[in-house]
C-alpha cells in the first residue's frame, strides 16, 4: 500500500434542518481501494461532492498531495486529478461517446474540432480499459452499463490520481460488475487512488483494501478489509437497535383474501412477465437491485407509465388501469421514491396536499369546503403526529420525514386499501425512520394491503411479512420472512438469468 | 463482438437516417409543392417567378439559419423578425440621412443585430429570463426603436441606379445581352447555400456548435464537464442576432422600401422552416441544411399559394397550422420511441 | 422594515401590493404634476377605457401563467374576435347580442385550439403561441377581406352596448371589471379548478400521481383565458369602435407586463388576481402617461418590454434567493 495522497480532516456540512456531515475524516492512499459505507444518508455522497468542490464545507481541511487545498468546482477538482463517476449518469445524449468524453477540452485542429483524433484516443482509452464501445455511437443509444463504462474512460482520460465511484454497480448486470472490478484493479496497479462508495458488502469484500464506515454524517472507522467480517463491518454501520429487530414471522392471518393481483405484467424492457399476489393486512417486500424494476412494475401498475400487457385484479374482479386516475378510482396509492417530484407539491400547504387526491370529496358544486379541508388535514397531522405549525404551512418548510406523512395523509384522505411506498424512508432522518415504520405495521394492522419498495436490506427484513425479489426486469423468487436472509434475498437479487 | 459492433453500427446508422430522413422527406414536399404550383398555374412557371421566390426566400433563409443555433439550445428567439426591420431601417437611416457611404451603413446593421443578439443572450444565460418572454420584449424593443430612430417613416436603401446601389447586387445581377435583353441573375442564393455551408461547419466541427448541441441536451452536464455555459449559451443568441442583420441587408437589397412596425411574422416563417427541417422544439437536434429546406417550404407556399387564387392572408394561417403540424409531428415520433 | 412587515394590516394587504398601490400613486401624482389634464375626470374615463380591455387580457393570462405556461397570442386573437363578430354584425346583419357571443365563442375556440395542443400533444406553449397568434391575424384579414371594421355609434341601432363602458360620466365599465375581477379571484382561490390549475403549476407531475386528469385542468386554464379574451374584445370596441386587421401584437406584452407585475410567478403554481388588477392600473397608467409626455407609441413598446424584463428578473431573483 502506497503513500497518503488525501486526507480531509474534520469535515462539518450543514444543510438548512440536516447536519449532513458532522467532523468526518476520510484518507487515501495511492494504489489502494477504499470502500467508504454508510446506509442511504449517511453522507457519503455529500462527502465526496464536498471533495470535488460542488458543496463548499463549513469547516475542516483537505490536505492533497501534501498542500492544503479548497476546489470550487469540479473542474478545478478535475485539472488537480480528483474525478468523480457519478451515480447520476451526467451524459449528453445528442453527442458520441467520444464527444462526450472529451466534452471541454476537444482536441482542435485550427478552428476544427479533431473528431477523428478524439474517436482515436477514445478508443485508446476503451483498449486499455478492455471495453468494446464505438466512440462514434450516440451516448443516447448505448445501455446504461456501457455509458456508465464511458464515465469512467472519461474520468481515466484526466489523467486522474484519485477516481471516485459512487455506486457504480446500482444498474450494471453481473458480467458488467465484473468487468468493472477488472477495470478498478488495473487502475489500482497504476497507483492510482480509488474510493468505492457502496452498501454492497459482498463487493467491499472482493475488491477493496481497506473499509471507511460513516453512519448519520458521522466518522465511525477505518478497518482493513482481510482483517474484517462482514458483521465487524455491519456493526459498524448500523450500531443502533432498529436494525436489530428483523420480523421473525409474517403478520398476515391466515387465509386473508388477495386484494390485489398482477399477472404477466409487461412494460418495456424493465417489467417483464411479473406476476404476483398482494393480501389484505400484508407488507410484501419489493427487493431487489438498483434498476431491477421495481420502481418500473410499481408505475405500471399504478398507470403512471404505460404498459404492453398483463391483467390486475382487485378483490377478484379485473380492472383496466390506463392512467393514476383509474388507479386511484380503484383504491391503489402510490407513494413515490421522489417525493419532491412526484409526491408532493412543495408550494402548497399541508391541507392542500392532503386533499390532492380527493378534492371531489371537500367541495360544494365547484366550491372548496376549506373548513372540511382543514378539518381532516388537522385530523390527519395529529394521527399521524406530523410536525408542522399549523395544516396552513407551506409544505416547503416541512422536513422529509414529515413531508412523507404528508404524502401518507394523502392517500389515507382518498381511503385507498392498496399502497404502494416507493423507498419510503429514503432521505429520512432515523429517528422519522422509526416512526414512519410504526405507521406502516398500523395500517396493515388495520387491513390496508401495502408493497414496499426498498433497496435497504435492513427495512426489508424488518418490515416486510413476504418478500418477492426482482432482477433485470423479472421477478426471481419469492420468500416467506420466516425464511428470508440477506444471503437468500442477495442471491435472488443478483441471479443470472439463462 | 463482431456481431455487437455490426449491430451497433446497424444502429448508428439508423439514427442517422432518422435525420437524413427527415431532410429527405422535406426535399420531396418541396418539389412535390413545386410541381403542384407548376402544374396549376400557367405564370408559376415563368423564370420570373422563380427568382421572386428566391428574392423572397434569402431573408427568411438567413434568420432561419440564425434562429437553429438558439433553438438547439432548447430556447427561442422570435425578436429577429422585427428586428430584421429594425437594423434595416437604422443602417438604411444613416445612409440615405446622415450621409454614410453603403459599406459602413451595412456595417452597422449587422453589428446592431450582434448587439441586440447579445443583450438576448445576456437576459437568457445570466440573468436566466425564460427565452420566449426575453425575445418577445426584444421584438417589441426593436420594433419600437427602428421606428424613432427613423421617425416613423418609410427608409429606401440605394436603388439599382443610383450611387450606392452596388449592394443590390450581392443577391442579383442583371444580364443584358447584345439584343438588349435582361436576364436576371439570382447570386443571393449562392451566398445563402455558402453561409449555410458554413454553418453546418460551425456546427458540426467546432466548440461553438457542440456546445450549443450539449447545452440543449444537457446543460448541466456540460457545466459539470466545465464548459463555460453561460459563454455558449451568449453566443448562440449573438449568432442568431448577427444572421437577422445579413437578413436586414438582405431585405434592403430585394425590397424597396422597408416600412416601419412592420417584420412581426417573419420570425414565424424562419423558426417554421428550421422545425420543419427537423430542429427539436425541445432543443439538442438539429441541422443548418434542414432549417434551410423547411424554409423553402415556406416560402414556397407563401409565393405559390396567391397563384393559385388564395389571398396572401391565407398565407399566414397555412404557415401557423403547417408549424404546428410539423411539431406534432416530432412529438408523435418521440411518443413512439418512447413505447 | 421589519416593524412594516408584522403589522397586522400590511400582513392582511401583503407588502407586495401595497408596494404596488404605492408605485400606481406615486406615478399617477407624477404625470399629473407634469400634465395636469391628469386630474380631469375626461383624461381618468379615458385611462379607465384603456384599463378594461387589457385588464381582460390580463385576468386570462393570468390563468395561463398560473399552469406555468404563457399565451402571447392573446392580443391578436382579441383582435380576431373584434372583427369576427364586428363583421357579423355590420355586413351580415347579425343582432348585437349575437355578435357579443360570436366573439367570446372565438376566442373560446382560440382558448380550446392552444389549450389541446398544449395539455394534450405537449406542444411547448411559445410554439402553439407564435402560430395561433398568425393564424388569428390571417383568419381575421380574410374574414374581413382586410378592411377594417367600425362597430355601431352609440345612438345607433344596437350602440346599447357601449353602455357596458360607461353611461352618461359613470364608468360602468370598472364596477363590470372589477366584478370580473372577483369572480376569477374566486375561481382561483376558492374552487377545484383554480386549486388545480395552480397545483399542476408548481407540480404537474405529483398532482397527476395523484390521480387527477392534469390535462383537462391545463386545456381549461386556456379556455378561461380564450373567453375573457373574448370579452375583452367586446369592452374594446364599446370603447374604441373601429377595429384594423393584422395589429394588437402590442398588447400581449402589456397585459403579461401588469400580470407578472402583480406577483404572478412566470414558473407557474403562484398568481394573485388582485395584483393583475393593480398591474393593469400601473400598465394603462403608463401607456397614458407617455403619450401624455408627447412621445409616440414607438416609446410605450420599448418601456412595456423593459418592465416586463425587470419584472421576470425580480421573479427569477426571488427563486434563486430561496433556493
Amino acid at each position: 500500500m502506497g503513500e497518503i495522497i488525501l486526507t480531509m480532516k474534520g469535515i462539518d456540512k450543514s444543510f438548512p434542518g440536516v447536519h449532513a456531515l458532522d467532523h468526518v475524516d476520510l484518507e487515501v492512499r495511492k494504489g489502494e481501494v477504499l470502500a467508504l459505507m454508510g446506509e442511504n444518508g449517511a453522507g457519503k455522497s455529500t462527502l465526496m461532492k464536498v471533495l470535488t468542490g460542488i458543496y463548499t464545507k463549513d469547516s475542516g481541511t483537505i490536505t492533497y498531495e501534501g498542500r492544503e487545498v479548497e476546489f470550487h468546482n469540479t473542474k478545478e477538482a478535475q485539472d488537480a486529478g480528483i474525478v468523480i463517476v457519478h451515480q447520476e449518469l451526467n451524459m449528453l445524449s445528442h453527442l458520441t461517446v467520444a464527444q462526450n468524453i472529451f466534452i471541454g477540452r476537444e482536441f482542435k485542429k485550427g478552428f476544427r474540432i479533431d473528431d477523428k483524433k478524439m474517436n482515436q484516443e477514445a478508443a485508446k482509452l476503451f483498449k486499455r480499459l478492455n471495453i468494446d464501445i464505438d466512440p462514434t455511437e450516440m451516448m443516447g443509444n448505448l445501455t446504461v452499463g456501457k455509458q456508465q463504462m464511458c464515465e469512467i474512460a472519461k474520468a481515466i482520460s484526466h489523467e486522474a490520481k484519485i477516481i471516485i465511484f459512487d455506486e457504480p454497480s446500482a444498474a450494471l448486470t453481473e458480467t458488467e460488475i465484473e468487468e468493472l472490478f477488472k477495470i478498478i484493479r488495473d487502475l489500482r496497479d497504476q497507483n492510482l487512488g480509488i474510493v468505492y462508495i457502496s452498501h454492497r458488502m459482498d463487493e467491499i469484500k472482493v475488491i477493496t483494501d481497506r473499509v471507511t464506515v460513516m453512519r448519520d454524517g458521522t466518522y465511525v472507522g477505518t478497518l482493513i478489509t482481510k482483517e474484517c467480517t462482514k458483521n465487524d463491518i455491519i456493526n459498524m454501520m448500523v450500531g443502533r437497535v432498529i436494525y436489530e429487530d428483523p420480523k421473525t414471522h409474517s403478520m398476515v392471518p391466515k387465509g386473508a383474501p388477495v386484494v390485489l393481483k398482477v399477472e404477466n405484467l409487461n412494460a418495456g424492457k424493465m417489467v417483464q412477465n411479473v406476476s404476483f399476489e398482494l393480501h389484505k393486512g400484508e407488507i410484501l417486500g419489493f427487493s431487489g437491485l438498483m434498476g431491477a424494476g421495481r420502481t418500473e412494475t410499481a408505475r405500471a401498475i399504478f398507470g403512471a407509465d404505460p404498459k404492453q400487457s398483463g391483467d390486475i385484479y382487485i378483490n377478484g374482479k379485473k380492472v383496466t388501469i390506463n392512467n393514476p386516475q383509474d388507479a386511484v378510482k380503484n383504491g391503489i396509492g402510490y407513494l413515490s421514491e421522489d417525493r419532491k417530484r412526484y409526491g408532493i407539491v412543495v408550494q402548497k400547504t399541508v391541507a392542500e396536499n392532503t386533499t390532492m387526491a380527493s378534492l371531489e370529496n371537500f367541495c360544494n358544486g365547484v366550491f372548496i369546503d376549506k373548513k372540511k379541508e382543514e378539518k381532516i388535514a388537522q385530523e390527519y397531522v395529529d394521527s399521524l403526529a406530523t410536525k408542522t405549525p399549523s395544516v396552513d404551512q407551506l409544505v416547503v418548510n416541512l422536513s422529509g420525514g414529515n413531508q412523507q406523512k404528508v404524502v401518507i395523509a394523502k392517500w389515507l384522505t382518498r381511503n385507498c386499501d392498496i399502497l404502494i411506498f416507493d423507498e419510503p424512508t429514503r432521505g429520512i432522518d432515523v429517528g422519522a425512520k422509526n416512526e414512519i415504520y410504526k405507521l406502516m405495521n398500523k395500517l396493515a394492522a388495520e387491513g390496508k394491503a401495502i408493497i414496499m419498495i426498498s433497496s435497504e436490506m435492513t427495512e426489508i427484513l424488518r418490515m416486510s411479512d413476504r418478500i418477492v425479489i426482482m432482477c433485470e426486469g423479472k421477478i426471481t423468487g419469492e420468500i416467506d420472512i420466516a425464511e428470508a436472509t440477506q444471503e437468500s434475498i442477495m442471491n435472488l437479487a443478483t441471479r443470472e438469468i439463462g | 463482438m463482431t456481431n455487437q459492433t455490426a449491430a451497433s453500427t446497424a444502429k448508428k446508422k439508423s439514427s442517422l437516417d432518422k435525420l437524413g430522413g427527415q431532410k429527405f422527406l422535406v426535399l420531396i414536399v418541396i418539389i412535390a409543392l413545386y410541381l403542384f404550383f407548376f402544374a396549376m398555374s400557367p405564370n408559376f412557371r415563368k423564370y420570373t417567378t422563380l427568382v421572386s421566390i428566391l428574392d423572397y426566400s434569402y431573408y427568411i433563409a438567413l434568420m432561419a439559419i440564425g434562429v437553429t443555433f438558439p433553438l438547439i439550445t432548447g430556447g427561442v428567439d422570435l425578436s429577429i423578425g422585427t428586428g430584421v426591420i429594425c437594423y434595416s431601417l437604422v443602417g438604411g437611416y444613416l445612409i440615405t440621412h446622415q450621409g454614410f457611404p453603403v459599406w459602413a451603413g451595412m456595417l452597422v446593421t449587422v453589428l446592431f443585430g450582434i448587439a441586440i443578439g447579445t443583450l438576448n443572450g445576456v437576459l437568457v444565460a445570466i440573468m436566466e429570463i425564460p427565452p420566449f418572454l426575453v425575445t418577445l420584449c426584444t421584438c417589441m424593443i426593436t420594433r419600437g426603436l427602428g421606428s424613432i430612430i427613423v421617425g416613423g417613416f418609410g427608409i429606401s436603401w440605394p436603388t439599382a441606379i443610383q450611387p450606392g446601389g452596388w449592394f443590390r447586387n450581392i443577391f442579383k445581377i442583371t444580364l443584358t445581352n447584345e439584343a438588349g435583353q435582361r436576364t436576371l441573375i439570382p447570386i443571393g442564393i449562392l451566398w445563402v447555400i455558402l453561409l449555410v455551408i458554413i454553418m453546418s461547419f460551425v456546427l458540426n466541427h467546432t466548440r461553438v456548435g457542440r456546445y450549443t448541441i450539449a447545452i440543449g441536451s444537457n446543460k448541466e452536464a456540460a457545466r459539470l464537464s466545465g464548459v463555460n455555459v453561460k459563454l455558449y449559451h451568449i453566443l448562440a443568441y449573438v449568432i442568431s442576432g448577427f444572421f437577422a442583420g445579413l437578413a436586414a441587408i438582405s431585405y434592403s437589397a430585394v425590397f424597396t422600401t422597408v416600412q416601419p412596425g412592420t417584420g412581426a411574422g417573419f420570425e414565424l416563417e424562419a423558426i417554421g422552416g428550421a422545425i420543419i427541417g427537423g430542429v427539436s422544439a425541445s432543443g439538442g437536434v438539429g441541422t443548418v441544411t434542414g432549417s434551410l429546406l423547411g424554409v423553402f417550404v415556406i416560402c414556397l407556399l407563401k409565393t405559390g399559394l396567391p397563384f393559385i387564387g388564395l389571398q396572401a392572408n391565407w398565407q399566414q394561417i397555412i404557415t401557423g397550422l403547417v408549424l404546428i403540424s410539423a411539431v406534432l409531428i416530432d412529438v408523435i415520433k418521440k411518443r413512439r420511441e418512447v413505447k | 422594515m421589519e416593524n412594516l412587515k408584522n403589522n397586522p394590516l400590511v400582513k392582511k394587504i401583503g407588502l407586495n401590493r401595497l408596494l404596488l398601490i404605492g408605485v400606481l400613486i406615486v406615478m399617477y401624482v407624477a404625470f399629473a404634476i407634469i400634465s395636469p389634464t391628469f386630474l380631469s375626470y375626461s383624461r381618468i374615463l379615458s385611462l379607465l377605457n384603456y384599463v378594461y380591455f387589457l385588464g381582460f387580457l390580463s385576468l386570462g393570462v393570468t390563468f395561463v401563467i398560473a399552469t406555468g405556461g404563457i399565451d402571447f397570442s392573446i392580443g391578436p386573437v382579441m383582435f380576431c374576435c373584434a372583427l369576427i363578430s364586428g363583421y357579423c354584425l355590420t355586413s351580415y346583419g347579425f343582432p348585437m347580442i349575437a355578435a357579443m357571443l360570436i366573439s367570446i365563442l372565438v376566442g373560446c375556440l382560440f382558448g380550446c385550439f392552444n389549450g389541446y395542443l398544449v395539455a394534450y400533444w405537449s406542444v411547448p406553449p411559445f410554439i402553439v403561441s407564435m402560430a395561433s397568434m398568425n393564424i388569428a391575424k390571417g383568419l381575421a384579414s380574410v374574414f374581413t377581406k382586410t378592411q377594417s371594421v367600425s362597430w355601431p355609434q352609440a345612438s345607433a341601432e344596437g350602440g346599447w352596448y357601449r353602455s357596458l363602458v360607461k353611461i352618461g360620466n359613470v364608468p360602468v365599465g370598472l364596477f363590470i371589471f372589477l366584478a370580473a375581477a372577483i369572480i376569477c379571484a374566486i375561481i382561483l382561490n376558492k374552487t377545484k379548478i383554480g386549486r388545480y390549475i395552480l397545483s399542476l403549476g408548481s407540480n404537474k407531475e405529483a398532482v397527476r400521481l395523484s390521480g387527477v386528469n392534469v390535462k383537462k385542468w391545463e386545456m381549461l386554464a386556456y379556455v378561461i383565458c380564450g373567453i375573457l379574451v373574448g370579452i375583452g374584445a367586446i369592452f374594446f370596441v364599446a370603447a374604441y369602435t373601429t377595429v384594423q386587421p393584422g395589429y394588437g401584437d402590442q398588447y400581449n406584452n402589456e397585459a403579461i407586463a401588469g400580470c407578472v407585475m402583480g406577483g404572478t410567478s412566470m414558473a407557474g403554481g403562484l398568481a394573485s388576481i388582485s395584483g393583475t388588477v393593480i398591474g393593469v392600473f400601473i400598465i394603462a397608467l403608463l401607456q397614458e402617461g407617455i403619450l401624455a409626455l408627447g412621445l409616440n407609441k414607438n416609446y410605450q413598446l420599448i418601456i412595456t418590454g423593459i418592465i416586463v424584463i425587470a419584472a421576470v428578473y425580480f421573479d427569477v431573483l426571488g427563486r434563486r434567493r430561496k433556493n
